[in-house]
């Protein structure tokens, strides 16, 4: 097992320097360049040509590379031309406001999913079945800015339960930190909703299907002819062998939980790194969107081998050595 | 079952508990000021877009500074011309200090300034100190001493540029920092005090979170007791697009500039507790046509693609009003004194003379429908940005009139620092195959100059703004002489002259000029932002007046 985990990590460098090629590769075939953002209209091309210099955007393609690989190793990864700062100081400002909803949104999502994605498996084709099964389609389908502006027409401008925007009041900065907590709780309410929905239909979608598959299984049948309670053969014979692909599913969205949301981000006004690194590109600001891309692809790796860990927690047939 | 109901209940009811808390906020007298945009660069001299801007102006205060008219008046500092128009003296007015309590002098202000010009300089601003005298020197790193900046005494300091022009009061006019607080031995350590911004202004950062707020407090020992601001301090609220007209119904927020566009305008009024403010902003659209090589080194076919296109019937497409937008013809803002009142063409919709200029210019209409010369189809390439709709509009509307003259166009979709690197800032051998239309916003200084602008053809190179490749050498004489001209009268002249040959060539054209749209809410009063002077020029003066009071 401590092998296995060792021999994985080792396997990611390669991997990681692969992705970070293929982002460089990308970023170099983009044309334009952050000079252009910095534009005023009185700056002569000289002064454009100069600045393109600063920024290192002229350097050839492989020294660029080799530069930033170098650089990363030892935790720098350059200033953000626009906030002219070091990109770790930007990412941390923002990290936390994505990591906040989106762990949020990710426990709703799952606390909402499973349960009803396995109630909607065992009576399946029975009102709750349909309902349910309704409700993850227009979950899947519905788009989280359009969600999101129909929540806060409802709740924030109609009802004025919520606030319209933004992670707290910053006027409260004097009050306790137990008011400011419950003000940040206050203002996620509703992007966490948004996001924590969308997810709680895949989740279900996931879980129903993996729990149909097991049902139909001899073992679950001799588990009910034995007598067994409804609850323990749904529960601890059925479900914890439709978990292996919900486990898969969860590992995926582990990196969702600092990729950011970019749609609900920006429809409630939240700091969220979604939203920077959108900017990040459009602004061709290249040191930020590889740092945000290099933690990213990290959290990526991790978050595979932890999920073929848990494989092997869920499912004692799945041994590594 | 049962259970997990109950679960959720009780999750419901901790929700709503959360949710109807209501929200007690501090301090009715702030400002509160919705937008976004905001990248968190407090520093005058290194700001790059109109937001930051904002923030660094109520921070650092410049020498000089814009009236309503949209001329420069004294500030911190008055100042002297010299004869031959090349060197401007300023003196400090007495008293100013910095918001730590030390005195401002000449040092501060030649400190900026060098700053600007180091070569370790990194901001937008160069162009400020790049005509002063000694400026490459200097910057080249060659001598320590920038001979066109001199220390006088400890409040008189003059600025000497290498060329007599009018504009160059322009580049005077950025936030003065403090010699003491911002000197550094490497950049980074200049850069670090972006977070911690110090000048002379009316207001003193307090917190910034980025892309969530910015809170600033009054400076209560602003050195002119009597323009202290009457308001405890500005909260700038960031705040999407979406949520911006609720935010100013809900008076969330005071101060907002929603998208100009009739619907927005109407419901502002609707709300009864805001007063909409539209002015004409001080910049326009553009279409740049590629006119070094073949349909568009002939003005006729420029022109004729103007006659085919409909931009009244565009404006109220994309503004929905006639009142936020206007045809444009000349580069220069028609608030601007140096505004031309006639001889300028407006190319009225007319596909008859579309066609007929077509005509004269050879392009003769094909059984396809398309036009050919030399065996040649009419066939042209837009290059449209995606990042605002207008252009979209507009192209879309051309696509379909330019094909019953027997253009045919090909819009291509892309965005904007991609249609930059095609246009603009590609070299010039590069450029006629990159592009034979591309359409973007530009923003005007107060000043008509047009040198280094999209008219000047000194500019057309990689990089420069001009990308038409026309050159007229009429025109450059003008462009120069306009600058050079410190008559007013005369500088009218001048301007009028250039406007009616550019209006004539239409090498680039100006597609509209557009209104800005601001929502000030009743309780503040003495707000009334305009075209030259935005809310922060009015922040020593405005009030709030709560209802209740």
């Amino acid at each position: 097992m401590r092998y296995y985990v060792i021999r994985r990590l080792l396997q990611m460098i390669p991997v990681f320097l692969g992705i970070m090629f293929i982002l460089f590769v990308l970023l170099e075939l983009a044309p334009g360049g952050p000079q252009n953002m910095l534009m005023d209209p009185k700056m002569t091309p000289q002064q454009k040509a100069e600045l393109a210099e600063r920024y290192g955007v002229n350097k050839p393609f492989y020294e660029k590379f080799v530069n930033w690989i170098a650089d990363a190793a030892v935790g720098n990864f350059g200033n953000s031309i626009t906030h002219h700062k070091p990109v770790i100081n930007v990412i941390r400002q923002f990290i936390g406001a994505t990591f906040m909803l989106s762990s949020l949104a990710l426990v709703i999502g799952v606390l909402i999913g499973i349960p009803c994605g396995v109630v909607s498996a065992t009576k399946q084709y029975s009102r709750t079945d349909y309902a349910l099964t309704i409700f993850s389609l227009v979950g899947v389908s519905i788009p989280a800015f359009f969600f999101g502006l129909l929540l806060l027409k409802v709740f924030a401008v109609d009802l004025k339960w919520f606030p319209l925007f933004g992670l707290r009041d910053p006027l409260l900065r004097k009050a306790s930190e137990w008011k400011k907590f419950l003000d940040v709780a206050h203002h996620l309410v509703l992007p966490a909703t948004v996001l924590g929905l969308s997810q709680a239909a895949t989740f279900m979608r996931y879980t129903r299907s993996a729990m149909l598959e097991v049902i139909r299984q001899d073992y679950v049948r001799t588990a009910k002819a034995k007598g067994l309670r409804q609850k323990t053969v749904i529960y601890k014979h059925a479900f914890r062998n439709a978990m292996i692909p919900i486990i898969t599913l969860l590992g995926f969205s582990i990196p969702g939980l600092i990729s950011g949301a970019l749609m609900t981000e920006t429809v409630f006004s939240l700091p969220g790194l979604g939203k920077l690194s959108f900017e990040a590109v459009n602004q061709r600001n290249y040191p930020l969107i590889l740092g945000i891309n290099a933690i990213l692809a990290i959290v990526t790796l991790l978050a595979a081998l932890i999920a073929d860990l848990l494989y092997a927690a869920a499912d004692p047939r799945i041994k590594y050595d | 079952m049962k259970k997990l109901l109950a679960i959720l209940l009780a999750a419901l009811m901790l929700v709503s508990i959360v949710g109807f808390r209501p929200v007690q906020a501090e301090g009715d007298n702030i400002l509160k000021v919705g937008g976004s945009g905001y990248d968190g660069i407090f520093n005058a001299i290194l700001s790059s877009n109109i937001y930051d801007g904002y923030v660094c102006d109520l921070i650092f205060e410049p020498l000089i500074k814009l009236n309503e008219e949209g001329e420069f008046i004294p500030n911190l500092a008055t100042w002297e011309v010299s004869e031959d128009h090349k060197t401007y003296t300023f003196t400090l007015k007495d008293g100013i200090t910095f918001s730590d309590g030390s005195p401002m002098t000449a040092e501060d202000v030649e400190f900026t300034f060098r700053t600007m010009a180091a070569p370790e300089y990194n901001g937008p601003r160069g162009y400020a100190v790049s005509e002063m005298e000694g400026y490459n020197e200097f910057h080249e790193g060659e001598t320590e001493e920038f001979s066109g900046i001199k220390v006088i005494d400890e409040k008189t300091i003059s600025f000497t540029f290498v060329t007599a022009a009018v504009p160059n009061i322009a580049n005077l006019n950025f936030g003065i920092l403090s010699k003491e607080y911002y000197s550094y031995e490497n950049w980074e350590e200049f850069e670090a005090k972006n977070d911690a911004p110090m000048g002379s202004g009316p207001m003193l950062l307090e917190e910034f979170m980025p892309k969530e707020h910015i809170l600033l407090y009054t400076n209560e020992s602003y050195w002119d007791a009597e323009r202290i601001p009457k308001i405890d301090g500005i909260l700038i609220n960031e705040v999407s697009e979406d949520a911006l007209l609720p935010a100013l119904e809900s008076g969330s927020i005071d101060i907002g500039q929603p998208q100009t566009k009739l619907e927005n305008l109407q419901e502002l009024e609707k709300m009864g507790t805001v007063t909409p403010i539209t002015f004409l902003g001080n910049g326009y659209t553009f279409m740049c046509f590629e006119c070094t090589t073949p349909p568009f080194n002939d003005k006729r076919v420029r022109q004729a693609c103007l006659y085919a296109l409909d931009r009244k019937e565009f404006i109220k497409a994309e503004y929905k009003s006639e009142d936020l937008a206007s045809v444009g013809m000349a580069p220069i803002s028609p608030v601007s004194w140096a505004f031309p009142e006639e001889g300028l063409n407006p190319y009225d919709f007319d596909l008859e003379k579309a066609g007929q200029l077509l005509d004269e210019a050879g392009w003769e209409m094909g059984n396809d429908g398309f036009r050919y010369k030399d065996g040649e189809k009419l066939a042209v390439k837009w290059l449209v940005y995606t990042e605002s709709t207008w252009t979209q509009t507009l192209s879309s509307m051309a696509a379909d009139t330019w094909k019953q003259v027997g253009i045919d166009l090909t819009i291509e979709l892309m965005d904007f620092n991609t249609v930059a690197e095609l246009t603009m800032d590609a070299p010039v051998e590069d450029k006629p195959n990159n592009f034979d239309i591309y359409t973007m916003g530009f923003s005007l200084d107060v000043d008509p100059d047009l040198k280094g602008a999209l008219f000047d053809a000194d500019a057309y190179s990689a990089g420069g703004f001009d990308a038409s490749g026309y050159r007229n050498d009429k025109v450059q004489e003008l462009i120069e002489k306009g600058r050079t001209t410190f008559d007013q009268e005369e500088r009218k002249a001048i301007y009028a002259e250039l406007a009616t040959i550019l209006n004539d060539e239409v090498a680039t054209t100006i597609v509209a000029y557009r209104n800005e749209l601001w929502a000030v809410n009743k309780r503040v009063v003495d707000m009334p932002i305009n075209t030259y002077l935005k809310w922060t020029a009015y922040i020593h003066d405005c009030s709030i007046v709560n209802p209740e009071d």
